[in-house]
């Protein structure tokens, strides 16, 4: 259940307010629009990485916004996509003369108005690439790869596009890079509770208890099979069975692992998860690249988490690497 | 509807009512699209008719300029309803322009919403969307008599909505949020048909309180 709020239809304006008050050493709010930039931006002759989607996810979207990361975000309300309006305005907002790339989850709703956003942009003479990230392995079957839902998997992605940006590439370099993080990155997720809208007395969906439901989204969308309860070691084969079927054709043994909690899921429950997550991984002869287990994604209060591989090269390493500020990650 | 006065007010009272109809139904369209969605689709149904329903109390002007405000006004709320309603209406409204507010012209700005909304949300007849309300809907309204009021034509083309709607239950989701989840869909109607028939009943209600 979501608690602390004050008028619902109110929450996502108060959330932008609180989150540029916390962290107004990273960002700022762009001015007219649903939306943060990072403090120093536009920055000239870089590509913008604009990023957004639905809130409740956080700290995707808005907590990715800094130096090495995303220009700005836009922030829809709880669950909903962000208008072709306010994508429009935080575009115009960070676009430089290096162009934008627009990067986001794959779902209809964000397409249509991201596009839509894109379109007008174009028309005024602003250069606009889009990436979606598509790594839910579960959301439609290998062949369509195109169709799949983005989920954890964004957060690869944009740090991997952010870092290309602000190295100085090109957009057509930006845009190739993003594209290929996104081709190499797969997650597959489980739930045992649903998520409440701010609200709301009932959550979207719910979980028998000793039961767990398999391949869900980011928007408490229910999974796409459900099961018993597994202990943790199963879970852990479970999600490695379905991540590892799903390699990319060129993987190397070198993953970069994020084990994501989708916000009611303690932390050292999921280092149990992971230490048979590591272990199986090393079996299969995989070297885990500074995995990370935190919550990256989240999906309001749901209870479960997702596991993301990212097939790492020469190429996506040092990007990943690189150095970045932003209020939900720091890497220096 | 014949003067520019009175369809200007037909639009205006269509979606107080509508925006009253979705809010009593904002938790069964919730419902509907948690099913096999993200669950959104009641709350920014609302934020969208709220903020049309602001946009038009500030001009004065006739019934396709009024529905061009409202639709731009309703694109604001975000996700793909508020992009596709929004379309739906903007479209509407230019094609029916000055007028005259005949089923004949109502029904051809109807199609040319229906046009739009198939365009931007690449969607076919039997994916599951509001277009298996909306496209039988416009269908029943230009195979009415020509000599029918557009209100009596409304009327005779609703059910026509109504069971296109009650279909969807039975179809597998193709395009749209759910469609990431093909199976899962079946057996709940599409949420975007069911709040799309909603809003052509107030359009009924609206018209009858002007021939009252």
């Amino acid at each position: 259940m979501t608690k602390l709020y004050n008028d619902p239809t109110d929450f996502r304006e108060e959330l932008i307010e609180g989150f540029v008050a916390a962290y107004g050493r990273f960002v700022r709010r762009v001015p007219g629009a649903s939306g943060v930039m990072a403090l120093g931006a536009p920055w000239p002759g870089k590509v913008a990485l604009v990023i957004g989607g639905g809130s409740g996810h956080y700290p995707a979207f808005c907590g990715y916004v800094g130096p090495g990361l995303a220009a700005a975000a836009v922030m829809g309300n709880v669950f909903a996509a962000p208008s072709a309006e306010q994508i429009y305005r935080v575009t115009k907002a960070v676009a430089s003369d290096a162009g934008v790339l627009y990067c986001y989850g794959n779902y209809s709703g964000d397409v249509l108005n991201f596009d839509m956003a894109e379109l007008r942009c174009q028309e005024e003479g602003i250069d606009v690439r889009t990436v979606r990230v598509t790594d839910d392995v579960a959301s439609a079957p290998r062949g369509q790869e195109d169709e799949r839902r983005g989920i954890a998997g964004d957060f690869f992605v944009f740090k991997i596009a952010g870092a290309a940006a602000a190295r100085g590439d090109s957009l057509d370099e930006v845009e190739r890079l993003a594209r290929k993080a996104n081709a190499r990155t797969r997650s597959f997720g489980v739930a045992f509770g649903g998520c409440t809208l701010p609200g709301q007395s009932a959550p979207l969906f719910t979980v028998e208890p000793g039961r767990m439901e398999l391949g869900l989204g980011v928007h408490g969308e229910p999974g796409v099979q459900s099961s018993h309860m597994r202990s943790a070691r199963e879970i852990a084969d479970l999600l490695l069975d379905a991540l590892l079927a799903e390699a990319p054709s060129d993987a190397g043994a070198t993953v970069a692992v994020l084990l994501n909690g989708l916000g009611a899921t303690q932390y050292e429950e999921m280092f149990v998860l992971y230490k048979d997550v590591h272990r199986r991984l090393l079996a299969e002869g995989l070297s885990p690249y500074k995995p990370i287990v935190n919550e990256m994604v989240t999906s309001l209060d749901m209870a479960g988490c997702s596991l993301t591989l990212c097939w790492l090269d020469a190429e996506l390493t040092p990007l990943l690497d690189a150095p970045c500020a932003s209020p939900a990650y720091i890497n220096c | 509807m014949g003067s520019s006065e009175i369809a200007g007010a037909v639009v205006r009272r269509w979606l107080a009512l509508a925006l009253e109809v979705i809010t009593a139904h904002e938790e069964e369209l919730g419902r509907l699209d948690a099913a096999a969605g993200d669950g959104d689709h009641g709350a920014t149904m609302v934020r969208g008719l709220r903020a049309a329903n602001v946009a038009v109390e500030k001009t004065s002007d006739g019934a396709g300029r009024l529905l061009i405000e409202a639709g731009a006004a309703f694109s604001d709320a975000g996700g793909a309803s508020g992009a596709l309603i929004g379309a739906l209406l903007s479209s509407v409204g230019r094609a029916l322009g000055e007028g005259p507010y005949d089923a004949a012209t109502v029904t051809k700005a109807l199609q040319a919403g229906l046009s739009m909304v198939m365009r931007l949300g690449k969607a076919q007849p039997g994916d599951k969307t509001l277009i298996d309300a909306l496209k039988p809907f416009v269908d029943a309204l230009a195979a009415q008599p020509a000599d029918q009021s557009l209100m009596a034509a409304w009327r005779a083309a609703l059910p026509a909505a109504q069971a296109g709607a009650a279909a969807t239950r039975e179809m597998v989701a193709r395009r749209g949020r759910s469609a990431k989840l093909g199976e899962r869909s079946l057996g709940h109607p599409d949420p975007g048909a069911t709040s799309l028939v909603y809003l052509l009943q107030a359009m009924e209600a609206a018209l009858t309180e002007e021939c009252a």
